[in-house]
């Protein structure tokens, strides 16, 4: 098995859901970047980008992006407009949308009914809704670049 | 006098996805199925502790062929963060496996988290083929692709008890796969 220790910081999650779904993959010795990469998905008409969009974390050994909302299931409407705007625009871009349901089942199969509820009484971090603005019409990095294992 | 321990788990179950028939039979199937692939090649099946004892155990018993059963436990998220970061092996294979034909038993299979893990790990071990049997898959939940080679049932994602699987090491021992009441685990619903 690798070395799983990172010599970097934790990043400043946005959401205690976020920082709770790093412990788990951290567990699990699943490797993870938080929000690296931006993707502009609308462009006004002289192509400034309007709309992005900047998954929650990127898994480099399943080349998979993940996107975790807590938002309750009415209310995620706009990001699920989001995420059919990257899936056109970038297909080959793979990305898995954890609502809070599959968060909460999460927990519940790992005990963390307790985080749930202290979860319940927590607030947003205003900074950090995953959903960034990018100046470009491509794929752009974010600032947020550590490998984390 | 308490309750019936057994009238109390029947109780707590909200709907019955999997009846005991249907597991029977399609763990026969499946051991119809692993009898045929398997003829010949002296396959190991690796169980992974606890929730896969029940499966493996009616698994091999439908299976006609030369086979040996080893047992894996790994230790899960949740109880296991107080005393360490990480994922750790607390039962490890009692043999080698260098050479042989293994299949990795598995109640269910969702995030694929644990299985990434223990696949890696096994591969490190130089099996001649690895292959995953399952008896559930909730691939909603998936994070890793997993192939499987064998699967007893796909199932919607609802959070489920018996044969086998539990909530807080109860439920095990129900014969049929359910689905349990939200309000056991101190939720009112799934989306509350």
């Amino acid at each position: 098995m690798a070395d799983l220790l990172s010599e970097t910081s934790p990043p400043r999650f946005a959401h205690d859901s976020e920082a709770e779904l790093a412990r788990v993959l951290d567990f699990y010795q699943v490797a993870w970047r938080y929000e690296p990469d931006v993707f502009p998905i609308t462009w006004s008409p002289s192509g400034a980008v309007v709309e992005s969009f900047a998954p929650d974390f990127y898994l480099p050994e399943l080349d998979l992006y993940v996107e975790l909302t807590t938002l309750r299931q009415s209310l995620v409407r706009k990001k699920n407009r989001k995420l059919r705007l990257l899936r056109q625009l970038y297909p080959e871009v793979r990305i898995k949308l954890l609502y809070m349901r599959d968060f909460r089942a999460l927990m519940v199969k790992y005990g963390r009914v307790d985080f749930l509820i202290e979860m319940s009484g927590s607030n947003v971090h205003p900074n950090g809704n995953g959903n960034g603005h990018a100046n470009g019409n491509g794929r752009v990095n974010g600032s947020a670049q550590a490998v984390h294992r | 006098m308490n309750e019936a321990p057994t009238a109390t788990i029947h109780a707590d179950v909200e709907e019955v996805l999997l009846t005991e028939e249907q597991i029977q039979a399609r763990v026969a199937e499946l051991g119809i199925q692993l009898t045929a692939d398997y003829a010949g090649r002296d396959p190991v099946l690796i169980s992974v502790l606890k929730g896969s004892i029940v499966f493996l155990a009616d698994l091999v018993r439908g299976m006609e062929l030369s086979l040996s059963i080893d047992i894996m436990e790994v230790s899960s998220y949740g109880a296991a963060t107080e005393s360490s970061g990480q994922v750790r092996i607390l039962k490890d294979l009692s043999n080698a496996i260098e050479g042989r034909h293994v299949i990795v038993v598995e109640d269910i299979i969702d995030t694929g988290l644990t299985l990434n893990y223990l696949l890696r790990y096994l591969r490190e071990k130089q099996p001649a083929s690895l292959t995953i049997c399952c008896l559930l898959d909730k691939p909603a939940r998936r994070l890793t692709e997993i192939p499987i080679d064998y699967i007893g049932f796909t199932i919607p994602d609802r959070f489920v008890v018996g044969y086998g699987l539990d909530y807080g090491e109860r439920y095990r021992n129900l014969p049929y796969v359910g689905v349990l009441r939200p309000s056991v685990y101190g939720l009112d619903s799934p989306e509350s």
